[in-house]
């Protein structure tokens, strides 16, 4: 299910406040969209979190991409447009099939917290991976997003289940593409909730 | 430790000198010694203050809310520093005297320090010390589960204690600017870190460097503020992959974090980390030459650690962020969640 949520109100205060310290540069990051991906690999699915911060001196870029009306709120269709586009430049393979993703969850902040630097979407994307031949596998990923004023961390979530058995990491030099060896072993249990594995 | 630098940061911190002698006066402190002096501060707050500041211990909320931003950006909730009285901010030092080892009570301290400078050279009142938070859940006891939050920019403690137990997963330290001059001296609030960390990677063979450098940017913590529960796959050099020399440097380097509680708890902590060490990883990302802005992680069974310094401002080095997790006790969850 998509769960677009804004929260403008709720944060009004706080964004008064930020309002008063156009400086916030000096605390973080200003000029670059950070997009961070954990890949989440399961038996059967593929999970993509993602978590897109932008700085204050490319906040602008990335709202007019959100906020279509400018209306200063991000409205559940707005929300659901923007994903699509990130899924549009997003490239998830599984041994050179592509994955069709589908938006699980998102959260929005809004367009106010995104000008701080500090605001962060979170987005959630799956896919059915279908079963799996037991053995070894490579999944890629590219992110082409808004790729002149981003940078971006791949990382592979470590596994909950013992089944799955990540064998190798590698990534391009700025991490907008990376590419996951994971061996599939269908017989072996789930990891148990202490995360030791049998 | 440096102690006159120790001691003049205190006193700009704005308390006397009583506090500091504390963490001279009590080598492994057991819970109740942290106990009495946090009911001590407790003491000192009337009861709107003493209603601000004591949180339940099952509210997730305040748990969770901690930051590396700076308090205008990030809003913490519990007493702020600059509200508080010269007495009553003595009293949170010493909270923070009685739980913490001396080189991770004057790490914290110059931390702040870092904090006011930053205040001065950018004219903005969003940094600063006053600009720090404490607050607690659960009511300070030696049996039950409770805990000590305190935190700002570049810095958020979270002391999960329950009985003898003590733990400081999640927590981040910061600083900008990491290097500063304080009375002639030259402090560096994270400055054993990095020395350790170039130390350890000098100390590797060429074949042990193809293993722990990524051949990619890392522009940022991966499981910072914020990514509470997830675990990533680690990479870099094993353990296993290391000498014993360089193992010992590897928990050397870890030790400034772990470091930071009470001599009593970092040992267990680090007890835990020598019988995983043939399981731990260190990877590195950036520059190899002593001084550059690199990144390094370190990810055993039961710590992830990681060092980011931070582009903005120009010079990375002089701005750094740092995480410490434990996958499996974040919080000290394993002590009290049913």
């Amino acid at each position: 299910m998509v769960e677009a949520v804004t929260r403008t109100l709720c944060r009004l205060p706080l964004l008064l406040a930020l309002l008063a310290f156009p400086s916030a540069v000096f605390a973080h990051r200003d000029d670059q969209y950070l997009q961070a991906t954990l890949v989440v690999i399961e038996p059967s699915a593929v999970r993509l979190q993602i978590n897109l911060t932008p700085g204050v001196a490319v906040a602008e870029q990335v709202i007019a991409e959100i906020d279509r009306d400018r209306d200063g709120a991000i409205s559940q269709n707005e929300a659901a447009a923007y994903a699509k586009l990130l899924k549009r430049d997003l490239t998830l393979r599984i041994d050179e099939r592509k994955l069709d993703l589908k938006l699980t969850a998102s959260e929005f902040v809004p367009p106010a917290e995104l000008r701080t630097g500090s605001g962060t979407i979170q987005m959630e994307f799956s896919a059915i991976s279908g079963p799996l031949a037991a053995g070894p596998h490579r999944l890629t990923l590219e992110n082409r997003h808004l790729a002149t004023i981003s940078v971006y961390l791949i990382n592979a979530s470590q596994p909950r289940f013992a089944t799955v058995q990540i064998t190798r990491q590698k990534r391009n030099r700025n991490q907008s593409a990376g590419e996951i060896e994971f061996t599939f072993h269908p017989f072996r249990p789930k990891i148990d909730e202490s995360g030791a594995r049998p | 430790m440096n102690q006159k630098i120790a001691l003049v940061l205190i006193v700009l911190f704005g308390t006397g000198l009583n506090s500091f002698a504390q963490t001279n006066s009590t080598p492994g402190a057991p819970t109740a010694g942290i106990v009495a002096a946090t009911k001590k501060f407790l003491a000192t707050l009337d009861d709107a203050q003493r209603g601000k500041v004591v949180f339940d211990f099952k509210d997730e909320a305040q748990r969770k809310r901690w930051s590396n931003l700076p308090t205008a950006i990030f809003k913490r909730q519990g007493l702020r520093m600059g509200d508080l009285t010269k007495p009553q901010r003595e009293a949170v030092l010493a909270v923070l005297a009685a739980a913490l080892s001396p080189q991770g009570y004057e790490k914290i301290l110059q931390i702040v320090e870092a904090d006011e400078l930053l205040k001065k050279s950018s004219g903005e009142t969003m940094f600063g010390r006053d600009e720090y938070y404490v607050s607690l859940l659960g009511q300070p006891s030696a049996t039950e589960p409770w805990m000590i939050q305190f935190g700002g920019h570049h810095l958020g403690l979270n002391i999960t204690l329950a009985g003898e137990q003590r733990t400081l997963a999640p927590s981040h330290t910061g600083a900008q600017p990491a290097i500063y001059e304080l009375e002639g001296k030259t402090v560096r609030p994270l400055g054993r870190e990095t020395d350790k960390a170039f130390a350890l990677l000098s100390s590797l063979n060429e074949a042990q460097r193809k293993q722990a450098i990524l051949d990619f940017q890392m522009r940022d913590l991966v499981l910072g503020p914020g990514r509470d529960g997830q675990t990533i796959q680690p990479e870099g050099i094993k353990g296993s992959a290391l000498t014993e020399k360089q193992r010992q440097m590897l928990l050397d380097l870890a030790s400034e974090w772990t470091g930071i509680l009470h001599e009593a708890v970092a040992k267990a902590k680090m007890d835990e980390m020598i019988k995983n060490i043939a399981e731990t990883w260190f990877a590195w990302s950036g520059p190899t030459e002593k001084g550059g802005a690199a990144y390094f992680r370190i990810q055993g069974p039961t710590v992830i650690i990681e060092y980011a310094p931070q582009r903005l401002g120009g010079d990375a080095t002089k701005h750094i962020h740092t995480i410490y997790r434990d996958p499996t006790n974040d919080y000290g969850k394993k002590w009290w969640k049913p």
